[in-house]
């Protein structure tokens, strides 16, 4: 059962990590990119490490993607903010 | 130029850039000109890639060398996936049989990140201090760097942050922020008993003051949190971190002549060391996370 | 018994989850589209924890699920009130999308 539940999450991994290098909006790969660290967060308490899962979650999905959003707001990417 | 400075004028002249203290034109006027012998044409790049042959032994010599280089280094090595190896059964027997004795800590990670190999967590310290140091370097505002269009941009920023209303982001950042900053103090202070430690409840830390600063706005975060508290906490965290592993360390790594008390395993007073490492990696984690978000945001922290 | 009740709660969460992403890739503007999120967010992860605290039998596991719950209701409103208020913020012509579609 629980070697089930980690094979659908790595595969769902790979299609994460090959959908971030192949979208061409910066935006939706951050977007997907959040997703990838969310599922190695669940990996990270299945293999019985959740102080990693902790770290993983709260960096990779939460800070990490919010300086992403930053990024994108400074170089004037987004849609709707100045001059974007 | 004309009047009498004192040295530690001129040299403050010089630090600004009003003068010059040897003069190099001159120098370079009055030198003699010398034959010079240029080695260097021989061996530049443009040199050897106008000369393919040269370019090709060359480039094949190297590669041969270093494929010899690795190859003698891996026929040395253990063989691949056997059980019998000295890193799957000697160093993970050490640390599971006598981890608690050593280190005082139930949490066998903890002991071994912060006991064992402490100098790599000193180095992943310093990693995230270098990196907060030059995302400052590159975006800290400052008014040789900032255009006056910036300016305006900040100002509009400024405005917008102060006179939009957001009350329910704010009630909600008032009641969530400090759940999450205690969850992330009890995370840290119980590292070497249940599973966590500094990073994990450092990064916890730090999202709860992003979510209080995007709530509340970076004025309000400074009335605690200034440039020069960031600097305090980095700095004084890492030089404590310095001071306990180097007297550690110094003292035989075995903690010779005064040795430090482990207590009971499974108190929250116990395992030497690692209770206040882990308070002083928290600390620096948690201010380099804010650090970046308020960089990156209005450039200023 | 108690089992039987608990795995309604469950199911029913699960189905309230499918609905939600349905409704994601199925409504094609933003705002419709965090409302079916949002559905998710709270409906089912709330029954799905109703359910796991009726299957526990102890009080402590219980009271933490009480947490996760109070925890969720919190923050998801207001990041998905955030959201809303920032497309309505950014986009100037929201009314006419809302009308067409």
């Amino acid at each position: 059962m629980s070697t089930g539940i980690q094979i659908i999450l790595l595969v769902f991994l790979i299609v994460c990590a090959l959908a971030v290098s192949f979208t061409k909006n910066l935006f939706i790969a951050v977007i997907v990119f959040m997703g990838y660290s969310s599922i190695m967060a669940v990996i990270w308490l299945l293999l019985e490490s959740p102080d990693l899962a902790i770290t993983e979650a709260a960096v990779g999905a939460g800070v990490d993607s919010v300086l992403f959003f930053l990024t994108l707001k400074k170089v004037h990417y987004l849609k709707g903010t100045r001059e974007g | 130029m004309g009047e009498k400075k004192s040295v530690w004028e001129h040299l403050k002249a010089w630090v600004d850039g009003e003068e010059v203290i040897l003069d190099a034109d001159k120098y370079i006027v009055n030198r003699s000109k010398r034959e010079k012998k240029n080695w260097r044409r021989n061996f530049s790049m443009e040199y050897i890639r106008g000369n393919v042959k040269l370019y090709r032994f060359l480039s094949i010599a190297i590669s041969v060398l270093f494929i010899g280089i690795m190859l003698s280094v891996v026929n040395d090595l253990p063989e691949f996936g056997n059980p019998a190896n000295p890193a799957d059964n000697e160093v993970m027997e050490r640390y599971l049989e006598s981890g608690i004795e050593e280190t005082g800590a139930t949490n066998f990670v903890a002991g071994m990140i912060l006991d064992y190999r402490a100098f790599d967590t000193f180095g992943e310290a310093n990693v995230l201090f270098l990196a907060v140091m030059c995302v400052v370097l590159l975006l800290k505002k400052d008014q040789k760097n900032y255009s006056a269009k910036e300016e305006q941009e900040n100002r509009e920023d400024d405005f917008f942050d102060e006179n939009e209303k957001r009350p329910i982001l704010q009630i909600g950042g008032k009641l969530l922020a400090p759940l999450i900053i205690l969850y992330g103090i009890y995370v840290i202070l119980n590292g070497h008993l249940s599973p966590g430690g500094g990073f994990s409840g450092g990064t916890i830390i730090g999202a709860g003051l992003i979510l209080y600063a995007s709530a509340y706005g970076q004025k309000k975060m400074q009335t605690f949190f200034t440039f020069r508290t960031f600097t305090l906490i980095c700095v004084g965290g890492l030089l404590t971190y310095c001071a306990c592993k180097s007297y550690s360390f110094f003292t035989g790594a075995n903690h010779v002549g005064f040795e430090i008390p482990k207590g009971i395993p499974g108190h929250i007073l116990s395992a030497g060391f690692i209770l206040p490492l882990n308070i002083c990696v928290g600390l620096i984690v948690a201010c380099t996370m804010y650090g970046f978000y308020a960089l990156f945001t209005k450039g200023d922290i | 018994m108690r089992e039987i009740i608990a795995a309604i709660f469950i199911i029913m969460g699960i189905i309230v989850f499918l609905l939600s992403m349905f409704g994601v890739f199925r409504f094609k503007y933003v705002l419709n589209r965090i409302h079916a999120a949002a559905l998710g967010d709270t409906l089912g992860l709330g029954s799905i924890v109703v359910g796991l605290m009726i299957l526990g039998t102890d009080f402590f596991a219980g009271a933490k699920l009480f947490l996760i719950i109070l925890f969720f209701w919190l923050s998801g409103p207001i990041a998905t009130h955030s959201i809303a208020k920032v497309e309505i913020l950014t986009n100037k012509n929201y009314e006419e999308r809302v009308r067409d579609k």
